[in-house]
């Protein structure tokens, strides 16, 4: 399938090809309104186009695409004549290309001075001297693939001139019990939801509101400790009554929120001065401080949800503040995570009811992006061919190749921004089949 | 000489005759120690340096290991070219001697050198040197696989890694000790691992990195001897055994303690039997298996070899575990059988053949077995020869060997004896019986009377095959043993022709002998007179004719078409399946199952299995994406059409499998596909090589020159090697970055290799098989491309830092395979031609490169391809042919002392290849090397019969003066030698012409340019040459 070989403007410094031009004739049946010829004509006129000829009609056609996306350029000559807007005769050129399903881009041409003279500099003499200053233009772009059935009218001179030919590149057949057995599913495209996500890693802490190093309010004698070591306490309970130095008079000590007793400093006896007596921690709430690093910094906003994970157990939370740290050149950003049973009296021991504990290492998937798009592919269905990535749709038992521009992605899915439409029926398992299918064909693609 | 010689053989009859078992004796010693193969080994003296690098870019392995390796061989004795690719983790230079160059001494050199450079090396690389051994090495295949429902000790089922392990551990040591086997080669399975994977998050909170893992590891698995310890007389020894055993063992070790809790690997790591990443898979029939290859030593008997290791294998059957089967499917002696079966079938059919005709036209019993008597002996001299100079008995050495052309001289010297002793007893009256005096007289006479024609004939027709030393390379050792085992034959049948045949007909002629002539002789002499007489007159018409002949068959031979080297057919097929570049080996494997159940379809296929990607031993680095594929067939009886040709088999095969998608195949067969592996070079006819230094540049111009080759007429598919398109995921680091973390690069590396690559963190000994012990990620978080970047870095500090922080990663197209031919980097384009001739063709090549190619300084161009070959070899050709016919005329002038008549005999030669090439047209061949050495052996023959005819007709004239009357009653006399020898040797080629067995192809055109050679030459012999003589010396005889 040398397509291109034929069809596409070659590099301007390749004078060679250009001086393989000759003057074959491809003269098709004027009878005969399709002619189809399996492959494209194989002669190259000045321009690296297609030389189409007549009778009288020369007609070079190519495609450009040195600098500007793909168009169609032709060079009409009637006897031996170069066709302008001026000349007596008004040229009517439509080129019609029917792609795989049926799709039909139609192009008419308008005449077009020659604009780009800098290049003539570039080296390639011939071109510019057959350029003569100026083309007929298509309107529109020659989208890729560039695989299609292409057929040619030229009206000049009150007759009508057909050439056709079929320009295939990027598609294969593959027999649907072969492709059944191969393993080769599709999928239709669809809208979809992509949610991206970013890995993070951090420490739990247990946040400042949820710890309480409580102290004597006056100094004085502990006369009774009511609470020990990893007992759990409401908010107002007492804990220890202390008789004040000064006032000799008794008061208690309250929690002044729910929570685990983790420190005791205090025994009946004792005295109760600056040191903190208790230490309570409220395990219902757990910070979750990840780390973001520069790269993610800008994806990462508060109120986003995170999938917090360790130790097999795994909650949703959203982050609530994003605050920076001396420590490292990361952010923190923080997700509050909720012990059902607000933390179980061993810590040490997670069991699934109450898994977080502080200084636990987690690991957080944030949701930076969560979008629904109007296209969506499988990523396993991407291959990367040339220098595009495409998918490959099936129409019947022909695959073609779809190059495809990118949007968003998460694990699974990508977001479609052109070059596929809702309802195309895409390869998702084993596409790299096709790809090798195709590329082992040899198909070209002059550039 | 000749004559003492002669009377020396028929007065010592007797001890003459008993020299008869001296020559039984040592043919006999001699057959038993005859190496015996299928072809004749091709391949050039070579050596492998493969230099295993697990990681290295095709880049770095060229540039720190193919580098430093190449410049050291540089330079060495008889060194006649190196070349080597440099691969993703493998580089292999493969040195080339001159031919002749001992493999060892070779060897010697090299491992010299290699020692040298070690230490320039990166470290823990070692260059190995490939197994000794040639083209034809691969004599053995077998497979594993294990019986549905078997199971391992465990209770689990046999999986690829357990079927690997039988097969490193018990099936190679054993099958690596049959004597004659250099190396048993495995590929596919998985070689069983102990894998430590860590995940990264429980890594973090304890605090350890991969680096501590497999530093624990390595700490905590060795033993240690503690010398001994003398107590009461005794000695201790005294020993620290630390080894892990055991999957358990592996979980205690403790990497670090954490205030003072210690972290064992279990709390961070699964430890499992894991799976190593493997550069070879094997199928078989659709299924994964483990495929060995037993690899013969240089020179080894090829057939011996085979049988050792299968009855080896049968032994080592019973050391299987329960429900583990061994499966040959390939082995040569299958092969050397078929094609030895083939020439013993023809050489015995031939020699049957001959004594028929020998029997049928001597009409005496004795004589024809006397002159057959000397096929066997000749044939043991030969064998005795070959053993001698080291010549190994195959297709192609012994393809050419005709016994019919073999006896020629005896015939014509038993004959003639026949005749005389005939003449002699008539002469002698009714009773007849000669007296011994008498009879050894007439013997004498007789042998004597036609000794120098028939010993100048056999040396000419050893001349002829003078030219066939000349070729070298591939042709040369294809056919050098053909003209070998063909000389010597004659020569020994030359020197049987002067001592034994007259010593036996001396001895057993001694009966009654009527000139019994045959019917067939009679009605043949009846026909020949007027036909000669008629001849005679209308001699204007028959050399006309004859000329017209000459020349409608030199314009036949330009329409034949040709082909170099015949293709030997091995009876199975060979087909490479190529992927595009970048195929990964599961991929692969996947796309082979498909193939190979598609293949098994077949009704006439046997078995098929593939070897993909490289062997444990790189004999064959093949890149995952290409998987050689092995076909073999049942035996014809049980096809659905057994009259179904292989090359029509081959081609509805093809059909067949070009439906798969996206395969590419190139058909070819077993030791045809080794050959060309080993020989490698450029295949095509016309190689383009361009050298330099840069690859895009190289690639730049290749793609250019490719342009230009493309539009000049008479180009067929024009390729450039290809050298890229290796999908690469580059993790480069970003060094401000890593600075700010306190990060080195090595850091980084050591982390990323690590945990996709996986470290080496010791060995785990069972018994004595030992596994590696490797420390790298789990299977999910490796193969998950999209989160490579997550993956932390641990900070020398603690703490961590994202991939995508500190390094860029990005998939690029790279390399995939650096070539390099002596010592500079090359990129080739090749192409064929195709309805042109190659020598215009290759001269407006190179026109058209000059012209329109630059190349940037420092690259430059190197022409190559076969059409080098064929350049050289008819040059040498040009040279050594008119030598050896001024040879052969040399010879006939000394035979005749008349320039005039040789001229005549030699104007047979021409006749004769006549009737060869319309031979050759008629069976639709194609004109090829094995047809040229038909061709010669005619020449031999034309002249031969020329000259005994020639011989008597000056003879007779000399004796009675009319010469008009000589030559027609001289030809009468020799019509029964020429017929004789003409049939004998046509008929001997009969079985050959016919044969359709494995090997025939290359006999075949060989056979039928004889057998149609030697019909026109019998004409020209029998009618043109008594023409020429007389109008040669019509004016002499008149004047006279």
């Amino acid at each position: 399938m040398n397509v291109f070989r034929v069809l596409v403007f070659l590099c301007a410094g390749l004078a060679t090809w250009v001086c393989h031009a000759s003057s074959g004739d491809i003269r098709l049946d004027k009878q005969l309104k399709d002619v189809v010829q399996a492959a494209p004509p194989a002669i190259k006129g000045p321009n690296g186009g297609v030389m189409l000829e007549d009778g009288e009609t020369r007609l070079e056609l190519a495609i450009f695409e040195r600098g500007v996306p793909p168009e169609y350029r032709a060079w009409i000559h009637y006897q031996g004549e170069a066709i302008t807007p001026s000349s007596q005769q008004k040229p009517v050129l439509e080129v019609r290309l029917t792609r795989l399903g049926g799709v039909v881009d139609s192009f008419t041409f308008t005449y077009k001075e020659e604009a780009y003279k800098s290049d003539a500099s570039e080296g390639n003499a011939s071109e510019t001297e057959a350029n003569n200053g100026g083309y007929w233009l298509g309107d529109g772009v020659v989208g890729e693939p560039h695989s299609f059935y292409v057929e040619v009218s030229l009206k000049i001179a009150g007759n009508t001139h057909h050439w056709a030919w079929e320009s295939y590149e990027g598609r294969v057949a593959i027999k649907a019990d072969i492709a059944e057995q191969a393993g080769i599913t599709t999928t239709l495209a669809s809208p979809g939801r992509i949610q991206r996500t970013l890995t993070a890693y951090g420490n739990l802490v247990s946040g400042s509101e949820n710890l309480s190093h409580i102290r004597a309010r006056f100094p004085g004698q502990i006369t009774r400790v009511n609470v020990n070591v990893g007992d759990r306490v409401k908010r107002g309970q007492i804990l220890a009554q202390v008789e004040s130095s000064e006032s000799l008079k008794r008061y208690s000590i309250f929690a002044p929120i729910d929570g685990i007793v983790t420190q005791r400093h205090a025994n009946t006896g004792e005295l109760a001065l600056e040191q903190p007596l208790f230490s309570i921690t409220n395990l219902t709430k757990v910070w979750a401080e990840l780390k973001i690093f520069p790269q993610q910094r800008a994806a990462v906003k508060t109120g986003q949800v995170v999938r917090v994970a360790a130790a097999g157990a795994e909650q949703t939370s959203t982050i609530e503040q994003i605050i920076p740290t001396d420590s490292g050149p990361y952010l923190l950003a923080r997700a509050p995570l909720t012990n059902v049973d607000g933390g179980s009296s061993s810590p040490k021991v997670s069991s699934n009811t109450s898994p977080w504990y502080p200084g636990q290492l987690v690991e957080a998937q944030i949701v930076v992006e969560e979008v629904d798009v109007p296209l969506v592919v499988d990523k396993r269905a991407l291959q990367s061919f040339r220098d595009w990535t495409v998918v490959f749709i099936q129409i019947g038992e022909n695959y073609e190749i779809r190059p495809l521009e990118l949007g968003r992605s998460d694990k699974t899915h990508i977001e479609v921004l052109s070059g596929l439409n809702a309802g195309d029926r895409y390869v998702v398992e084993n596409s790299y089949l096709i790809k090798a299918d195709i590329e082992k064909s040899g198909a070209s693609h002059d550039h | 000489m000749i004559e003492s010689i002669l009377r020396f053989s028929i007065e010592r009859r007797w001890l003459v005759l008993s020299f008869i078992l001296v020559l039984l004796g040592g043919g006999v010693w001699s057959y038993q120690h005859l190496p015996i193969d299928a072809v004749p080994d091709i391949t050039n003296v070579q050596v492998q340096v493969n230099t295993e690098a697990p990681g290295y870019s095709p880049l770095e392995s060229e540039q720190r290991i193919t580098y430093p390796v190449e410049t050291a061989l540089a330079g060495l004795p008889n060194l006649a070219y190196t070349r080597s690719i440099s691969r993703y983790g493998l580089s292999q230079v493969t040195v080339v001697f001159e031919e002749g160059t001992d493999i060892y001494f070779a060897r010697n050199l090299i491992n010299e050198r290699l020692g040298a450079i070690k230490s320039t090396l990166p470290t823990g690389l070692e260059p190995e040197m490939g197994p000794i051994a040639t083209g034809l090495g691969e004599i053995f295949m077998y497979t594993l696989e294990a019986l549905p429902g078997a199971t391992q000790a465990d209770g689990k089922a046999y999986d690829a890694t357990a079927l690997r392990e039988i097969q490193d551990w018990i099936i190679k040591p054993q099958l690596a000790l049959v004597p004659g086997v250099i190396e048993i080669n495995t590929i596919g399975g998985y070689t069983k691992q102990y894998h430590v994977t860590p995940s990264p998050q429980l890594m973090l909170t304890y605090g350890v990195t991969l680096g501590d893992i497999s530093e624990a590891l390595r700490d905590n698995n060795s033993n240690r001897g503690a010398g001994y310890i003398e107590r009461n007389g005794q000695q201790l020894l005294v020993r620290s055994p630390g080894q892990l055993q055991s999957l358990a063992d592996i979980e205690n070790v403790v990497i670090s303690t954490i205030d003072d809790a210690p972290v064992t690997i279990a709390d961070v790591a699964e430890v499992a039997i894991g799976k190593e990443l493997r550069t070879g898979a094997a199928t078989r029939d659709g299924r994964e298996t483990v495929l060995g290859t037993a690899m013969m030593l240089v020179g080894e008997n090829s057939r011996e070899v085979s049988r050792a290791v299968a009855a080896k294998l049968e032994s080592v059957r019973d050391s299987l575990p329960e429900g583990v089967k061994v499966d040959t499917v390939y082995d040569r002696t299958t092969l050397v059988d078929k094609a030895i079966g083939t020439v013993q079938k023809n050489l015995i059919e031939g020699a049957l053949l001959v004594v028929i005709v020998l029997f049928l036209l001597l009409g005496n019993f004795r004589a024809a077995l006397i002159t057959a008597a000397v096929i066997p002996l000749a044939m043991l001299a030969t064998v005795s020869g070959m053993v001698q100079t080291g010549v190994s008995a195959n297709l192609m050495s012994l393809g050419a060997l005709d016994f019919g052309l073999i006896v020629d001289g005896a015939v014509i010297i038993v004959e003639n004896a026949i005749r005389r002793l005939a003449e002699a007893q008539g002469r002698n009256g009714k009773n007849g019986k000669l007296a011994l005096k008498e009879r050894l007289e007439v013997v004498f006479q007789a042998t004597n009377e036609v000794i120098r024609p028939s010993l100048f004939g056999v040396i000419i027709i050893t001349v002829v095959y003078i030219p066939l030393f000349s070729l070298t390379g591939v042709e040369g050792k294809m056919f050098h043993p053909m003209a070998a085992t063909v000389v010597m034959a004659l020569l020994a049948a030359l020197v049987l022709s002067l001592t034994l045949v007259p010593a036996a007909v001396a001895a057993f002629m001694s009966g009654r002998v009527r000139e019994q002539e045959s019917p067939l002789i009679v009605a043949s002499k009846s026909l020949y007179k007027p036909l000669l007489i008629l001849a005679m007159k209308l001699r204007w018409l028959v050399l006309s004719v004859a000329l017209a002949l000459v020349l409608l068959s030199g314009w036949l031979a330009t329409t034949l078409g040709s082909e170099f080297i015949p293709n030997l057919n091995e009876g199975d097929i060979a087909l490479h399946a190529m992927r595009i570049p970048g195929t990964g080996l599961e991929q692969a494997v996947a796309m082979q199952t498909l193939l190979e159940q598609r293949i098994k379809e077949f009704p006439q296929v046997e078995k098929v299995f593939a070897k993909i990607g490289t062997p444990e031993v790189a004999t064959d680095p093949m890149p995952p994406n290409v998987a050689d594929n092995f076909v073999m067939l049942k035996p014809r009886s049980q096809w659905p059409n057994p009259d179904q040709t292989q090359d029509e088999f081959v081609r509805e095969l093809e059909a067949a499998v070009k439906l798969l998608p996206g395969n590419n195949y190139e058909f070819t067969q077993p030791i045809q596909m080794r050959f060309n592996e080993l020989i490698s070079g450029v295949r095509t006819d016309l190689g383009i090589k361009v050298f330099g230094d840069d690859l895009e540049q190289l690639l730049e111009s290749a793609e250019a020159i490719l342009k230009v080759v493309e539009t000049i007429d008479g180009a067929a598919d024009g390729k450039v090697e290809q050298v890229t398109g290796l999908p690469m995921l580059s993790i480069r680091p970003e060094r401000m970055t890593l600075a700010r973390y306190g990060l080195s690069v090595s850091a980084l590396q050591d982390t990323v290799a690590a945990a996709i690559g996986g470290e080496p963190a010791g060995l785990i000994f069972e018994g004595d098989r030992r596994f590696e012990l490797v420390v790298r990620l789990p299977e999910t978080l490796r193969r998950d491309v999209a989160s490579l970047g997550d993956l932390p870095i641990p900070l020398p500090n603690g703490g961590y830092v994202p991939l995508s922080e500190v390094a860029i990663i990005e998939l690029a197209p790279a390399p995939n395979q650096i070539s390099r031919e002596n010592g500079k980097r090359r990129v080739v384009v090749t192409a064929n031609v195709r309805g042109r001739d190659l020598g215009s063709f290759i001269a407006d090549v190179k026109a058209r490169i000059n012209q329109d190619i630059e190349l940037p300084p420092g690259y430059w161009l190197d022409y190559g391809g076969t059409f080098k070959q064929l350049e050289s070899a008819s040059q040498r050709l040009s040279i050594v042919v008119p030598i050896t016919l001024a040879i052969i005329l040399g010879l006939l002038i000394m035979a005749f002392n008349s320039i005039k008549d040789a001229g005549i005999i030699f104007t047979g030669v021409p006749l004769a290849l006549t009737g060869g090439v319309i031979a050759l047209w008629l069976r639709d061949m194609p004109l090829s090397i094995s047809a040229g050495v038909g061709f010669i052996a005619l020449s031999g023959v034309a002249v031969l019969n020329g000259l005994v005819m020639l011989a008597f007709i000056r003879q007779l004239w000399h004796e009675r003066g009319d010469l008009y009357l000589s030559i027609i009653d001289g030809a009468m006399i020799r019509l029964r030698p020429v017929l004789m020898t003409a049939l004998v040797a046509s008929l001997g080629f009969v079985p050959m012409a016919l044969n359709t067995g494995t090997g025939a192809e290359v006999q075949r055109p060989l056979a039928t340019v004889v057998i149609g050679g030697i019909v026109s030459s019998t004409l020209l012999t029998l009618f043109v040459l008594p023409i020429l003589y007389r109008m040669a010396h019509g004016r002499e005889a008149k004047r006279g």
